[in-house]
């Protein structure tokens, strides 16, 4: 008899784990509390390091869900273990008992306009890395209009105690990057500075996408964080930084701030862990068993995560994690 | 019968029952007074030797000057005997200490009147001044039959007085069992020297009963010396076991004299000292010495304090309140002193809870100061503009000139650019007044010196305080609108500027109100108001904003408010609290905003918005500019 797993996040590790566990012969319900699979990746135009296109990413992850059962804009309500499996109810009214729970919850990008002082939501041309996909995917954004001055604050929400963000995005660096060079080509005339603390250019092919930034598109890389922004009377941004690299205040005017939001754990992770009295980190991600070996499992036997819902992850990291877990669950049920 | 009053004025109504007029149990008595009289003189002179010599000029000139003569009087009759202060918040707990304080002063002076009137001979030093109108009633005999009413008058007064001040020790002593009837939640762990102290002031009065009543036939007695002598009398068969008690009495009375240098008590005698020194315009200027030591001996470590600290709504901090950070002072125990002082807020709720008036924020201050003032700074910006960067002197109004005529200057401050809706909406009433204003930080402007002071940056702070000070003064305006408290309290305090009217925008705005300038709409919706530290108690500012809100909508209540508000924790003032910490004093100060159930908080402070919107998940957050530019129309 097939068993049941419901995996509860839609995004590409929920759907990567759909894939390899429906192909192993389980029962796959995928909870999605969306109208549509893919998560922050369906809003995404192109990824890094190479600017590939992440539509035809996602429509493989889809087209290899198989007989999986998706479950679309259904909250979790309820989500109790019942002797060795899981009964989880849903606002759909459906409710499923499953031998084996995966937690791909994801994560949230960081709510901009908590730092009031870069001016989200109250300046007309700050957006952020998420309003720059959506321009670049459907091409209008009233407040990216011809910008010839163009500034990208990384950290917005990361490794920042006052903001309640301690940690690294980790995806950020070269996200601003891939998108200065992205801007810098679509308006080829602007100015593109990127104010940064520290660069992790870490994975990959990243140092070379750096490194192409400066000498291929003349990205300026200023080292300091902006304190502050003001919106002129000709809606012009002025910022205030300071160039630590040369011990310098600066005062720039810019047409356009883009902001890297950074990784939030989801709300709705955190919701699903409260109600099966799974851990969470000072951080505020979900705990797994350990950061080595334990890696997908949880202290509940038969309760997994996988991708950015233990911490941020960039997207090979996240369908890495998909197919362990996948590999880790299949062996949980031969056990049982 | 004996006569009600009696003419003959040959016949003695006293008479000295002990030849001499001295027993050896005044002794403990005498020592522990003598001891004690050494000890606040040499304390005295060390205070005021610790004054800088114009501290000591003025403290001189305070006593010619009529106005603060009165003030002196009235301050200490109200302060050290009444305890007003106490009363206002706290009855019980200010009848007790009025009872104690004020009743025991009572019988100090009743009983030299007495004395005076009787036996005025013994007001001189060798006919026993120090101790006989102590012991009074051992020493005499009343001449029976020729008591007149001035002296019926005297026993009841004094056994009124008695029962004053044993109706306060009662009291105490309940108190110390169950501090929370009487409206306080947490109270300090008292000293060893505090609890000598505190036993014998607790026997003083019992035991002089006790002594009295034995005595009472003899010497004269009323409503309640002279039943509790016939009770005595009833229950030992005689009035004759007096001795020991007139002992027990005088022990105590010298125990307490020589442990009250050491104990808390010592804040009876040196309260009135600070009152003095602070009348006279003193200000502290060493954490430990001079105004600071009348101020660190004035504490009567009460713990006040303890409920009044934000940080206390973590029973791990109550380490950290003013009442330790006084007492590690008087011990001089340096290293501790030094992590109390920076953990502080500087929210100033201890002060004006205070009911000594200790002003432990200052102090903390200074003892910030000895460290960090000597810390090197660089503002060498400030005279030669950055080539490329921020030009150093702040630019009033982006180049444009400054208006002829009511010329006002809007100064927003770093912590207003950080919110800049605040801004926007300061802007937007301005403009909706039809005001002529400038802006004199709109392209940036240099900090307002407050948060250098908070850290205790002094010279560094000045420096700033100059800069800006110049540019204010030379653009000619005659008002200064701020929209940052933070700024206010220095700019007020500080800068010194003549001729330049200094405003919060919540004062501007109801101002613009009043006259008319302003048309205020008033909505459904339902508010509570946050009182910033520095607007609050730092600037006295409470009923401007209120005014405001109630124009726009109803105004409902904090649990605690006006100089009680709880600080926000985003204060600029700790050096070293944590976050995790300051998130739990957040969440404290929105329960107590929220008792109520307000559709959106108000505040009017750019520290206090950013701290309560990143925290208030529920009830969204607004400053008052915004409240007001949102329910404007032009006139």
């Amino acid at each position: 008899m097939a068993k049941n797993i419901i995996i509860i996040g839609g995004g590409p590790a929920g759907m990567e784990a759909s894939a390899r566990l429906d192909a192993l012969g389980y029962t796959v319900f995928l909870v999605e509390k969306e109208k549509a699979l893919g998560g922050h990746l369906a809003r995404w135009d192109r990824l890094f390091p190479e600017g590939k296109p992440a539509g035809p990413v996602l429509d493989s992850l889809v087209g290899n869900l198989g007989n999986t059962k998706v479950l679309l804009e259904s909250d979790v309500l309820s989500l109790n273990r019942l002797g060795d499996s899981f009964r989880i109810s849903l606002s759909s009214g459906v409710s499923v008992i499953a031998d084996a729970v995966l937690l791909t919850t994801g994560f949230d990008l960081f709510e901009a306009s908590k730092k009031e002082e870069y001016g989200y939501g109250i300046y007309d041309h700050v957006v952020t890395n998420a309003d720059v996909e959506e321009f670049f995917r459907t091409g209008g954004d009233p407040r990216i209009d011809n910008p010839q001055r163009i500034g990208l604050v990384h950290c917005v929400g990361s490794r920042d105690e006052k903001a309640g963000c301690r940690n690294c995005s980790k995806v950020c660096c070269a996200t601003a990057v891939k998108q200065a060079c992205e801007l810098k080509a679509k308006f080829p005339a602007a100015t593109v500075y990127c104010f940064y603390m520290d660069l992790r250019m870490f994975g990959r092919g990243y140092e070379d996408l750096y490194l192409k930034a400066q000498k291929e598109y003349g990205i300026r890389f200023i080292r300091g964080r902006v304190s502050e922004v003001s919106e002129r009377i000709d809606k012009t941004l002025q910022i205030k930084a300071e160039d630590t690299l040369s011990s310098t205040p600066l005062r720039v005017t810019l047409d356009l701030l883009v902001l890297m939001a950074g990784m939030r754990p989801s709300r709705e992770g955190t919701k699903v862990a409260k109600m099966i009295h799974l851990a969470t980190g000072d951080d505020g991600f979900l705990s797994s068993l350990d950061g080595f070996g334990g890696m997908q499992a949880t202290s509940i036997p038969g309760l997994f995560v996988a991708g950015a819902a233990t911490g941020p992850k960039t997207l090979p990291d996240t369908i890495a994690e998909a197919r362990a877990a996948a590999s880790l669950i299949h062996e949980y049920l031969q056990k049982s | 019968m004996t006569p009600f009053y009696i003419l003959q004025t040959d016949v003695p109504e006293v008479i000295d029952r002990i030849p001499g007029a001295y027993d050896h149990f005044i002794l403990p008595y005498c020592a522990g007074i003598i001891f004690c009289l050494c000890w606040l003189g040499v304390g005295l002179v060390r205070v005021i030797a610790n004054l800088s010599s114009s501290d000591r000029k003025a403290l001189l000139l305070s006593f010619v000057n009529p106005v603060l003569i009165w003030k002196n009087l009235k301050d200490i009759f109200c302060d050290c005997l009444l305890h007003t202060k106490i009363w206002k918040r706290k009855p019980l707990l200010g009848f007790m200490h009025s009872a104690i304080a004020f009743g025991w002063f009572l019988l100090i002076v009743l009983g030299h009147l007495e004395v005076w009137l009787f036996a005025p001979r013994h007001l001189y030093l060798d006919n026993g001044s120090l101790f006989y109108p102590i012991f009074y009633r051992y020493f005499i005999w009343m001449n029976p039959g020729h008591t007149t009413l001035r002296g019926s008058l005297f026993f009841f007064l004094m056994d009124l007085c008695l029962l004053y001040v044993l109706a306060g020790i009662g009291l105490a002593i309940f108190k110390r069992f169950r501090s929370r009837l009487l409206g306080m939640k947490h109270t300090t762990k008292p000293s060893l020297m505090d609890r000598v102290a505190l036993y014998s002031l607790w026997g003083i009065f019992p035991f002089r009963l006790l002594a009295e009543s034995f005595t009472a036939d003899l010497a004269g007695g009323s409503f309640l010396t002279l039943p509790a002598n016939a009770l005595l009398r009833f229950l030992f068969g005689d009035n004759l076991h007096f001795m020991p008690w007139w002992w027990a009495y005088s022990i105590v009375l010298g125990l307490f004299f020589v442990s009250l240098p050491f104990s808390r008590y010592m804040h009876i005698l040196t309260e009135p000292l600070l009152i003095l020194l602070r009348n006279a315009g003193i200000k502290v200027r060493h954490p430990r010495k001079g105004y600071a030591e009348a101020e660190i001996y004035a504490c009567s470590s009460c713990g006040l304090c303890l409920d009044a600290c934000p940080m206390n709504v973590q029973k791990k901090n109550l380490r950290f309140s003013s009442v330790y950070f006084i007492r590690f002072l008087r011990r001089h125990n340096e290293k501790k002193v030094n992590r109390i002082a920076d953990k502080c807020l500087q929210c100033g709720k201890c002060l004006a809870l205070c009911p000594v008036g200790v002003d432990s924020p200052a102090i903390r201050r200074r003892q910030r100061a000895a460290y960090n003032d000597r810390l090197a700074f660089d503002y060498s910006a400030l005279k030669a503009p950055v080539p490329g960067g921020v030009s150093g002197a702040p630019v009033a109004g982006g180049g444009t000139p400054a208006p002829a005529g009511g010329k006002v200057m809007y100064f927003a401050g770093c912590m207003s650019h950080l919110t800049p809706r605040i801004i926007k909406a300061v802007l937007e009433v301005f403009r909706k007044a039809g005001e002529d204003f400038v802006f004199a930080d709109e392209n940036g402007g240099l900090c307002c010196g407050r948060p250098l002071l908070l850290a205790g940056k002094d010279r560094a702070a000045k420096t700033v305080i100059e800069a800006n000070r110049k540019m204010i003064m030379e653009s000619g305006c005659t008002t200064l609108v701020l929209s940052c408290p933070i700024c206010l309290k220095v700019f007020k305090e500080e800068y010194k500027l003549q001729g330049i009217e200094v405003l919060h925008y919540t004062e501007y705005m109801d101002r613009l109100v009043a006259e008319g300038r302003l048309t205020l709409r008033k909505g459904e919706g339902s508010f509570v108001y946050h009182d910033p530290c520095e607007l609050g108690r730092g600037c006295g500012i409470y009923d401007a904003p209120r005014r405001l809100v109630e124009g726009v909508g109803q105004l409902c209540k904090a649990e605690k408010e006006g100089d009680e508000s709880v600080c926000c924790g985003g204060s600029l003032g700790s050096l070293t609290l944590s976050y995790d910490d300051r998130k739990r004093i957040t969440a404290g100060a929105l329960d107590n905003l929220l008792v109520n159930h307000p559709d959106r908080i108000v505040t009017a402070c750019p520290l206090c918005l950013k701290t309560f919107s990143d925290a208030s998940s529920d009830v969204p957050v607004v400053d008052i500019a915004e409240l007001v530019a949102e329910s404007t129309a032009r006139v």
